[in-house]
């Protein structure tokens, strides 16, 4: 397609958004309703409150910025295009950055030994971790979109995605009614590895921004040697 | 009106959106204690679910291992999962009516009503094994410099390549 196509494309979108309805006032309705919502958690339980807040401006990054996480894995294997993984890439950079500080601080006090206090996600790697991940990116890439992008586009209007998190609670109820049988056979039997543990504090920090900054290069390089969209 | 017309009407670059993702998962970290996460959330209400049906999900071993049980006045249906999973699907909802873009999308097809059902059952089912999604197993994970994190991560991909090949069979 060329440039002069894809702009009469644009300025006819344009035109047909201007014919539609103004949705504000339900926009601001929707506004207030989530107010009024903060205001009555902030009596109820403060920590809900943290919660709603940061997961409206979660919502509205993600819609605006057309986030998804799923497309980031499914958009290299389909059309050799790595923008979004570029962009969780640079979110992965800025969250090791700010995690290590929190965690930085709670181990000046609490030490290394006991994992339970590191504030973040520690949890015990093995094969169960693979098998789930495996699971995961399947079901991920045939329903369209995974947990948060679920979430988000229920907020858009698709009813599709509503489907989809009807087979997740379905699926992950399961997952907990057999955990028993996984536990004994793979979860127990392996550990939880917290890098800093082994490689130390500072260097676990350096490698993996390294490792981080690298994979950045090389999804950029790929973008470019296979993208359909950098080549139009 | 041009500001908001660039915050509100137009969409923004995917690197915008992973900086403020980033920062938000920092600010939650640090305020609550807890990184985001999504899907343990939705156990949640399918255990809810079958309580009030009359089963005791409660009494499944899930629950007493690995701290996974419901937090200190925390109920299947009210729990930070549920607030912050409500404010996600709100947030969205409040972007797309700003921007005057809402709209009903339905189902195209029985067959891509199937496969969103197939495709919800085995993430969900995934999570279980995995201890969370590509939010709490990864995108939150790996920051935690938690070596499961980058696990789930190389074989999410190896799942994506699988997919997308059932994708091309099948649907496309």
């Amino acid at each position: 397609m060329t440039s002069n196509k894809i702009e009469e494309l644009i300025k006819k979108r344009q035109m047909e958004n201007k014919k539609k309805k103004n949705q504000t006032p339900y926009g601001i309705g929707v506004t207030l309703l989530a107010l009024v919502i903060y205001l009555a958690l902030l009596n109820y339980n403060l920590r809900f409150s943290s919660f709603w807040i940061i997961g409206i401006l979660i919502g509205v990054t993600m819609q605006r910025s057309r986030f998804c996480f799923a497309a980031s894995f499914r958009d290299p294997i389909m059309v050799g295009s790595t923008s979004l993984l570029k962009a969780i890439l640079i979110a992965l950079i800025i969250s090791t950055v700010g995690f290590f500080i929190i965690q930085y601080n709670t181990i000046e006090i609490h030490g290394l030994h006991l994992l339970e206090n590191i504030p973040g996600q520690l949890k015990p790697v093995g094969l169960h971790t693979a098998l789930g991940a495996i699971l995961f990116g399947v079901g991920m890439v045939i329903a369209g979109g995974c947990a948060s992008g679920t979430l988000m586009r229920i907020g858009e209007g698709y009813i599709l995605q509503i489907v989809v998190l009807i087979g997740f609670i379905i699926g992950a109820t399961m997952g907990a009614r057999h955990f028993e049988f996984w536990d004994k056979i793979l979860i127990s039997k392996s550990k939880t590895i917290y890098i800093p543990k082994y490689l130390g504090l500072f260097p676990s920090l350096i490698i993996q921004l390294i490792v981080l900054v690298g994979l950045y290069f090389v999804a950029d390089w790929f973008d470019k040697k296979n993208s359909i969209m950098s080549s139009m | 009106m041009k500001i908001y017309h660039k915050i509100f009407k137009k969409p923004w670059p995917y690197w915008v959106g992973g900086i403020i993702l980033a920062l938000l998962n920092i600010l939650m970290l640090s305020i609550t204690g807890s990184a985001w996460k999504v899907t343990t959330g939705f156990l949640f209400w399918g255990a809810g679910i079958l309580e009030k049906v009359g089963f005791a999900p409660n009494k499944w071993y899930y629950f007493a291992a690995y701290n996974n049980g419901l937090k200190d006045g925390q109920s299947f249906f009210m729990n930070t999962y549920t607030v912050i999973n409500f404010a996600v699907i709100i947030g969205a909802l409040l972007a797309v009516l700003w921007a005057s873009e809402f709209k009903w999308k339905k189902i195209k097809s029985f067959r891509q009503l199937g496969f969103a059902l197939l495709g919800g059952i085995l993430m969900g089912y995934g999570t279980r094994l995995s201890f969370g999604c590509n939010i709490g197993a990864y995108f939150s994970a790996i920051p935690s410099f938690s070596l499961h994190g980058w696990v789930f991560g190389i074989f999410m991909f190896v799942g994506a390549a699988i997919g997308c090949k059932i994708l091309y069979k099948y649907l496309l």
